[in-house]
């Protein structure tokens, strides 16, 4: 029988990474995958959505830029091409993941990987034994007991990423993240999109101003908030209103983007603490088992590819390391890569404000900034707030909607992280002309003088 | 002739220096570039070198004083040479001063300058000042290890040592509250949050408020204890007057009784079994201080039956030395140990405890000086004995000499007995302790 420093279950982004950080110690890692290497993330999540949403952002920007002196004629979207680009891309990530897991010495088995304790792991017929264990099999779509969900037209976002043939129109259930970023997708395609969303608003972690606003302009996607999805039929999805008035949104396919539910197949023998979210964790991913850990959407403290690779390294920095860490959850930004691209990082301004703290805060509008302007209009949307507190003037929270949005609100993570004021920001140089100046400006906004 | 050396001039900023150790005397020959003193800025520690060759002559300032830039701060020259005090030592030049008043004035000028520092911060050097705003603390929490107790940078260094980076938002919240920075934070690589200030109050951070706590049921000795210390401040008029005894002919008795011969058995006489004896033998003079106060009627003893604290495993505990009055020392005190080690053993009977006129209570082995005891009631006064400590008096010469004196603290139930009585009590007690190797004849 194998011995391992580490057994690891789920070759994910909080998997992979934990075996990569333990494997490049000199740790003997065993990473044991049921699918494909790089789990969800890499084959059916941020990647190939990002790759189908940059194809149709490109379709849509040959459209819309003939008033920037650009003239496209006979723009076509395909599908099986893009398709093909998103699946070398995938392909390519993963081997990546592989020859990474090969550097760092890693043994990878592929198979449904069952825990016969804290310290064994069987994959089919082998028993592996383990000093620790860290469990990151991820989560799956949930599929809430609709009638009709199992009818051929309904799918997940796992089985939307392999349809041959654009539907004509599309209902989405469920306006998070998921279902927002495919209803992009599919309305610059030429799709009808609605989305049907039980809550008042989309997308729940976003501001309330900056959730409108991406609505407006996410047009001609049709939104049906407040409502409650009672069945869906064969061409279509029955809904209660918010009035409490039958409607039925007509639709040849449906997506399911209702939430996830962790994966806790492998486990049963355990015995975890599990609770609505997951397996039950402290803030250094322990479970209620000793040697055992829970990283990634299996615990449902933060359901993004970076948590779980930022929970990874904290487990293998406590298990091997020489300081102790904590996960921190206060600055773990996140996106929406839709049309527009959205992101935030810390609390939003109700989140503050309930918390308890005096905040101050300010909106800008990025039509004021110069490289936003140039490249967008003036017609363009995009926002960008800042929330701090009133009392320390610490960051609390940024929140930005409009181009580069993702790859900006890193720097309000750093910001939050080592909790600098509003005037330490003031003296960070950002580049001109660049959209993430608006942050700076932002804070001017706040606090007019230096 | 003799020439002075100046405190040297660093920089365009810097107004004065702080003398921190002088690396030479007076009288120490000097040559030019010899380090005569360390001093600090608020930008460094620098070392003084000097500028002159010869013999020091004199030293203008004390380590710790603070000294304008370019301001004498010795003379070197020959040896018997005459000094010179310079005019700019001079505090008040309002006349100029004669040759023999220069002489006076040279040695005043060791009283510190006039500083720069604004008051209440005299003891933080100005480098410190400046690495404390910096490292997020306060410099005047510090031990300082400066001369003339002042805190200078190396205090601050070592107190920042070690300690992970702390946020802004952090650095300003220590600085401002007044809080503790734990050493590691749970900010990014230990970073020192302003929420870990709040966390470091507590003793431990992963157990919660107010952390283990163990419940002991109140009974036996503990509830009695409870009942009858309750009763005792409900009940009476409680009043405490403290005096000091001459501990003198006190401590030389029981020095001579632990160096007797071992057959004669007075070894084990401690200093508490004299109190007990002067206490014996005072009381029956003031016959109303050995009486019970039952309301509606007292009740005075003829007979002194001596009550003193003893501290058990279980708790406190007053066993009776009966008949004190008709003991010698030796069998008040012979009498006392065996109630006492028999309370400590748990095995003292119930009329040992009982039956008391008056009690004693000696907390001075504890470091106590004074007290207020708490009434044994019935009875009308208690006695708390505190410890030796050295006590300054005027002799007859008119100079101050010191005397080793015993805390005698009083308590007494002023129903039953009036202050200025009991105060005569506690004096001729004061006088019999005082004079206690006579009080033996009795």
């Amino acid at each position: 029988m194998d011995v391992f420093d580490l057994i690891i279950i789920g070759a994910g982004p909080g998997g992979y990474i934990a075996a990569e950080r333990a494997g490049s110690l000199g740790k003997n890692v065993l990473l044991i995958e049921r699918d494909q290497m790089g789990g969800v993330c890499t084959n059916l999540g941020c990647i190939p959505t990002k790759s189908l949403l940059n194809a149709a952002k490109l379709y849509r920007s040959a459209q819309e830029s003939e008033k920037m002196g650009v003239t496209a004629t006979s723009v076509d979207f395909n599908l099986t091409t893009a398709m093909k680009w998103k699946q070398e891309t995938v392909e390519t990530l993963r081997s990546g993941i592989t020859f990474l897991m090969k550097n760092a010495k890693v043994t990878v088995v592929f198979g449904e990987a069952v825990c016969l304790d804290a310290n064994h792991v069987q994959v089919g017929k082998t028993v592996y034994e383990g000093t620790d264990l860290i469990i990151a099999t991820g989560s799956s779509p949930a599929v809430p007991p609709i009638p009709g969900h199992d009818l051929p037209h309904v799918v997940t976002s796992n089985e939307i990423l392999s349809i041959e043939k654009l539907p004509t129109s599309l209902a989405i259930i469920g306006g998070g993240v998921i279902g927002v970023e495919f209803a992009s997708f599919f309305a610059s395609v030429g799709v009808k999109v609605s989305i049907i969303e039980m809550m008042d608003e989309i997308l729940p972690m976003m501001d309330g101003e900056f959730a409108k606003l991406m609505r407006r302009e996410m047009k001609p996607v049709e939104f049906r908030l407040g409502c409650k999805v009672t069945e869906i039929t064969r061409d279509g999805v029955k809904y209660t209103d918010a009035k409490g008035a039958v409607q039925n949104q007509a639709a040849d396919m449906v997506l399911l983007s209702v939430g996830r539910k962790p994966n806790l197949e492998a486990l049963q023998a355990l015995n975890l603490d599990t609770n609505r979210l997951g397996v039950v964790v402290d803030d250094q991913l322990r479970t209620n088992i000793p040697h055992v850990y829970a990283i990634g959407d299996v615990n449902g403290k933060s359901l993004l590819a970076h948590s779980a690779s930022r929970m990874a390294e904290v487990v293998v920095a406590n298990l091997y390391g020489e300081n102790k860490q904590k996960m921190r959850y206060q600055a773990i930004p996140w996106a929406v890569y839709g049309i527009p691209e959205a992101a935030g990082c810390g609390l939003t301004e109700s989140e503050a404000k309930k918390s308890g703290r005096e905040i101050v805060t300010a909106t800008t509008q990025m039509r004021a900034n110069g490289r936003f302007l140039a490249e967008h209009g003036k017609r363009a949307a995009g926002l960008c707030k800042v929330v701090a507190d009133a009392k320390t003037k610490a960051i609390l929270g940024v929140h930005l909607l409009g181009p580069y949005s993702s790859e900006i609100i890193y720097g309000a993570a750093a910001i939050i992280e080592a909790e600098l004021r509003i005037k330490d920001v003031k003296e960070i140089v950002f580049p001109h002309p660049s959209v993430s100046e608006i942050i700076r400006d932002t804070l001017f906004a706040i606090e007019g003088t230096l | 002739m003799a020439t002075e050396v100046v405190m040297p001039k660093q920089g365009n900023t810097v107004e004065s220096c702080i003398i921190l150790e002088w690396k030479v005397q007076e009288g120490d020959t000097v040559k030019v570039g010899d380090v005569v003193c360390e001093a600090e800025t608020d930008k460094s520690t620098i070392d003084v070198e000097s500028t002159a060759e010869g013999t020091v002559l004199k030293l203008w300032y004390q380590a710790g004083d603070e000294v304008p830039v370019m301001q004498p701060i010795l003379t070197v020259g020959e040896k018997g040479e005459k000094v010179e005090k310079p005019a700019s030592v001079v505090e008040e030049a309002t006349a100029p001063p004669t040759e023999q008043a220069t002489e006076k004035k040279a040695e005043e000028v060791v009283t510190p300058v006039p500083s720069v520092v604004a008051s209440g911060e005299h003891g933080v050097s100005p480098r410190a000042k400046g690495a404390a705003a910096a490292g997020g603390i306060d410099p005047t929490s510090l031990t300082p290890s400066g001369p003339k107790g002042r805190v200078i940078e190396r205090d601050v260094i070592a107190a920042v040592d070690g300690r992970a980076p702390l946020s802004p938002v952090a650095k300003e919240a220590l600085l401002a509250q007044g809080l503790e920075a734990p050493r590691q934070g749970s900010g990014i690589g230990g970073r020192v949050l302003s929420s870990d200030l709040v966390d470091s109050v507590q003793p431990l951070a992963d157990v919660a408020f107010p952390g283990p706590v163990e419940e002991t049921p109140v009974r036996s000795v503990r509830k009695i204890t409870a009942q009858r210390m309750h009763a005792s401040l409900a009940t009476t008029a409680q009043f405490t007057m403290n005096a000091y005894a001459d501990a003198t002919a006190l401590q030389s008795l029981r020095a001579r009784f632990k160096a007797s011969a071992p057959e004669l058995g007075l070894q084990g006489i401690t200093i508490n079994d004299i109190i007990l004896y002067a206490v014996a033998k005072t009381i029956v003079q003031f016959p109303y201080m050995n009486t019970h106060f039952l309301g509606d009627k007292m009740l005075t003893f003829t007979h002194v039956h001596l009550g003193s604290a003893v501290d058990t495993p279980k708790g406190l505990l007053v066993p009776v030395v009966k008949f004190a009055d008709q003991r010698s020392l030796k069998g008040i005190s012979d009498e006392f140990k065996r109630l006492a080690t028999a309370s400590i053993a748990g095995k003292a009977q119930p009329e040992d405890l009982s039956g008391g006129t008056f009690t004693v209570t000696n907390l001075g082995a504890l470091g106590i000086d004074t007290f207020t005891p708490v009434l044994n009631v019935p009875e009308v006064a208690i006695l708390g004995v505190g410890g030796i400590s050295m006590r300054a008096l005027e002799d007859a010469d008119g100079d101050f000499v010191f005397i080793p004196h015993i805390g005698l603290s009083l308590t007494i139930d002023h129903q039953g007995v009036d202050g200025a009585p009991a105060a005569k009590f506690l004096k001729a007690l004061c006088a019999n302790i005082g004079a206690v190797d006579i009080l033996l004849a009795l």
